[in-house]
């Protein structure tokens, strides 16, 4: 098992050192540069503040001067935003990003499950064609068109929440979670009635029901551990995207997330932020990988042997 | 282990939103949207319009501006100007105040302007100092020649008094006292923590109606009144808040559900519902930015003044703004005028006809120069991303398309790359635009001269000529006549095709009192009150 997971750390530090590399490079390829803006400042000022920025180097010696940060943890600083440091932005934006992303996957995860049980324990009944609705609903419908209609009647028609920004405690995270879960709703509660429908078939399951098992102690006992699997497999790689991927729910509700200064940073060349955000992005979906591999090997004793 | 892991993962989360709830915003706070994040905070470094209101109200320099634009003193009681333009005294309120109680000396405006122009300080706002007004000596401060503080002509003889001396006279200098390029620097707390100071609420030491209460990145700004600012007793409002309103259509949102009273934009495709149905909450005035679609001199046939011409008087410049943008750009045919009332400049020579009259003329000199529809020109313009700046280009293609046979490509970039892309020179028509400055001619002309943009490839002595005469000048009328000789040179030369003066647009709640608009768009909130 420690095997195991030296392998997984090693395979994925090696997958972030290309990560970074490729980044840092392929960035430098678009036109324009972090100060590429007012034509009127004089070449020697121009200059000047590239100086500061270490711009004026080679590519080269500004990549090894990047890694040689990376290794004391300095992210470098921000060109975009004069007063902060990449760290700084991000120790800023990303507790909330993590906060909307990890409710919005608890609350993807109890409704969707809660749905693809009933789906599929009771077939093309009213439970079903509902889940089946909102599955077609959340996958289809686009989150900056869902987003900005709830916007409108539950802000400004109910004014039950406020329509964006922070100042409103927690009431300012509902819509934004909500917006954020649906899509996954609509993907975890097909996973899990599929998958149900297929244990429910299993030979252990018809031993079980044979042997006399009631159903909602069957379904407890043996039916959802093995339904679940696929669903905890979809969750991992899920929570990261839900955290990275949360740029239009930010923009749209006014957060001050992470995803925001990474399209930003992006627009305004602001070389050390978008990799320190890529670097965390990357190492987010690595970890998260890692752990939903352990967790699958901890419920599934088959994948804990072999490979 | 599980349920333990569950319990601390839910504390964890509730702890989280717990922290969230605050206070909502009361009726004592004036919130404002200020578009996307702020650069910075630092007054010497910052170079947004946006985060210069926040700016303006938290520092005040040595005047100050009125809701129209108009200047007023500021830290400053009074001035001399000395009869040849070159010299201004400054003479200092008695009494003025740091927000931590301080004195504030003449001594710190000084350091600003040192500060500023410092290279390791890698501001971009020397240039107000050393090109737009030539404060002697500051220039090779800010190129680094001497580190000499002595050698600038900007000096602090007594605690109440400022003196700046000029190379030239400048009429327009005071526009530039203000708190965006001219905020005093209080040096104990800058010495002490750096630059980090200006975005740190314990420690910030400001000069202006405003304190900064509190800095989110990416979420808002708090200001309160400051008790120490020599003016507090007539600052209505206590509290204001700058939010970061990045996307229009929820900034519209929450204008509309009362969490916003001034917005910093509005979504263009709603100007028109709006101003049928808040026709007073609406905002549309100009601002200080024109734009103009630049002809690449280097690339024939755009060399022949004809063919520029013809391309120029083709655009149907009320059609365009009123019809096909509609985001309320005001239609010019000048560059430098439309800013300052008290300036009469030229307009293109065709600005009297009509535009059926305008197309014939045009259709003339492009069969002159031998193109038409039988022998199209192709040409390409280079426009930023915007919606409203793509949608400007498609409709001056379709005008060059419609009379004057020409396949005009629109090619669109992001802004860093569209910045670049001038110098680059792959161009054959480039949307261009210029923010002045401030509201005159001269930030606009001066930026022209063949021998400050090389970009432009414009070879123009007479330009340089006109306006070195004009820079000696310290008259403000006859400076402004001879400005306009200039611009004459500048549009007679059909180097660029102007189009229109683009707007500022704000929706300002009912309750906000006191609101006024001016091209260079000073609305400081100590002049506001809410009801």
């Amino acid at each position: 098992m420690l095997r195991f997971i030296g392998r997984r750390v090693w395979d994925g530090g090696l997958t972030l050192a290309a990560l970074v590399t490729l980044t840092f490079f392929v960035m430098r390829l678009a036109p324009g540069g972090p100060f590429s803006k007012s034509r009127k400042i004089s070449p020697e000022i121009l200059a000047n503040i590239q100086k500061t920025y270490h711009l004026d180097e080679p590519v080269w010696m500004q990549f090894g001067r990047y890694v040689k940060g990376l290794v004391t943890f300095d992210l470098g600083p921000s060109t975009r935003f004069r007063d902060y440091t990449v760290g700084d932005m991000i120790s800023a934006g990303l507790p909330w990003s993590v906060t909307i992303g990890i409710w919005a996957i608890i609350v993807a995860t109890l409704i969707g499950v809660a749905l693809g049980v009933a789906g599929a324990m009771r077939r093309n009944s009213a439970a079903d064609y509902v889940a089946g609705i909102v599955g077609v609903v959340g996958v289809a419908v686009p989150i900056f068109v869902i987003g900005p209609l709830l916007q409108s009647v539950f802000a400004l028609r109910l004014g039950w929440v406020p329509v964006g920004g922070i100042g409103a405690g927690w009431r300012a995270l509902v819509l934004p979670i909500l917006v954020l879960a649906l899509p996954n709703v609509a993907y975890i509660s097909r996973l899990t009635r599929s998958s149900m429908i297929e244990t429910l078939r299993e030979n252990y399951v018809r031993t079980a029901r044979a042997k006399g098992v009631g159903a909602a102690r069957m379904v407890r006992r043996h039916v959802l551990k093995g339904t679940l699997l696929p669903v905890i497999a979809y969750l991992g790689p899920a929570t990261a995207a839900i955290i990275t991927g949360s740029i239009l729910i930010e923009t749209i509700f006014a957060l001050p997330g992470i995803g925001r200064h990474f399209v930003d940073a992006a627009l305004n060349r602001d070389y050390p932020l978008v990799m320190g955000i890529t670097l965390l992005y990357g190492a987010l979906l690595i970890v998260l990988n890692i752990a939903t591999d352990l967790i699958r090997a901890w419920i599934d004793p088959r994948l804990r042997n072999g490979r | 282990m599980r349920r333990h892991l569950a319990i601390t993962l839910g504390g964890l989360m509730l702890a989280a939103s717990l922290a969230l709830s605050g206070p909502a915003t009361a009726d004592d706070t004036l919130d404002r949207g200020i578009g996307s994040e702020w650069s910075s905070l630092d007054p010497q470094v910052n170079f947004d319009a946006a985060a210069g209101w926040i700016q303006s109200d938290a520092y005040e320099g040595l005047v100050n501006f009125d809701g129209s634009g108009k200047v007023i003193p500021g830290a400053a009681e009074s001035w001399d100007i000395s009869a040849d333009g070159k010299t201004y005294v400054f003479h200092l309120r008695d009494g003025l105040k740091w927000s931590n109680g301080d004195p504030l000396v003449a001594q710190d405006f000084v350091n600003a302007v040192l500060r500023t122009l410092n290279p390791d300080t890698a501001s971009e706002k020397g240039y107000y100092f050393y090109s737009v007004i030539k404060v002697k000596g500051a220039e090779a401060l800010a190129n680094g020649e001497t580190k000499d503080a002595t050698t600038l002509g900007m000096t602090a003889p007594d605690d109440r008094t400022v003196v700046i001396e000029m190379e030239t006279p400048n009429p327009h200098m005071l526009d530039l006292m203000g708190a965006f390029q001219l905020a005093p620097l209080h040096s104990p707390s800058f010495e002490a923590m750096g630059a980090g100071v200006f975005i740190d609420p314990a420690h910030v030491v400001s000069n202006g109606a405003y304190i900064i209460k509190e800095v989110v990145p990416q979420s808002h700004v708090l200001l309160e009144r400051n008790p120490n600012y020599w003016d507090a007793a007539n600052v209505k409002i206590p509290f204001v808040k700058y939010h970061v309103t990045e996307d229009v259509n929820t900034e519209l949102k929450r204008y509309q559900a009362g969490e916003i009273d001034i917005t910093y934009d509005i979504p263009v495709n709603q100007i028109a519902a709006l101003q049928e149905s808040i026709p007073d909450q609406v905002s549309i005035s100009p601002s200080t930015e024109v734009t103009y679609y630049s002809f690449n001199l280097k690339r024939p046939p755009l060399d022949n003044i004809d063919v520029r011409r013809a391309l120029s008087l083709a655009i149907d410049r009320e059609t365009l703004e009123g019809k096909i943008v509609k985001g309320g750009a005001v239609p010019t045919y000048s560059f430098a005028g439309g800013f300052d009332p008290d300036y009469h400049g030229p307009q293109i020579a065709e600005a009297g006809m009509s535009q059926a009259e305008r197309e014939a003329a045009a259709k003339d000199l492009f069969a002159k120069a031998g193109y038409g529809p039988d022998n199209p020109l192709k040409l390409n313009i280079v426009t930023t991303v915007a919606e409203d700046r793509i949608r400007l280009a498609q409709g001056v293609a379709l005008m060059w398309k419609k009379v004057l046979g020409v396949d005009a490509q629109v090619d669109s970039m992001e802004r860093k790359a569209w910045l670049d892309a001038f110098y680059a020179g792959g161009w054959d028509v480039f949307a261009d635009d210029l923010v002045g400055d401030f509201a005159g001619p001269e930030t606009f002309l001066a930026y022209m001269r063949p021998s400050a943009d090389s970009g432009y490839n414009w070879v123009k002595p007479e330009y340089d000529a006109a306006m070195d005469a004009a820079a000696e000048e310290a008259d403000p009328a006859k400076r402004n006549e001879k400005l306009a000789v200039a611009e004459k040179i500048l549009l007679d030369d059909y180097i660029f095709a102007p189009i229109a003066i683009e707007p500022v647009r704000h929706l300002v709640s009912p309750h906000v009192k006191g609101w006024a608009t001016s091209p260079a768009g000073y609305n400081n909130s100590q002049f506001l009150s809410l009801e």
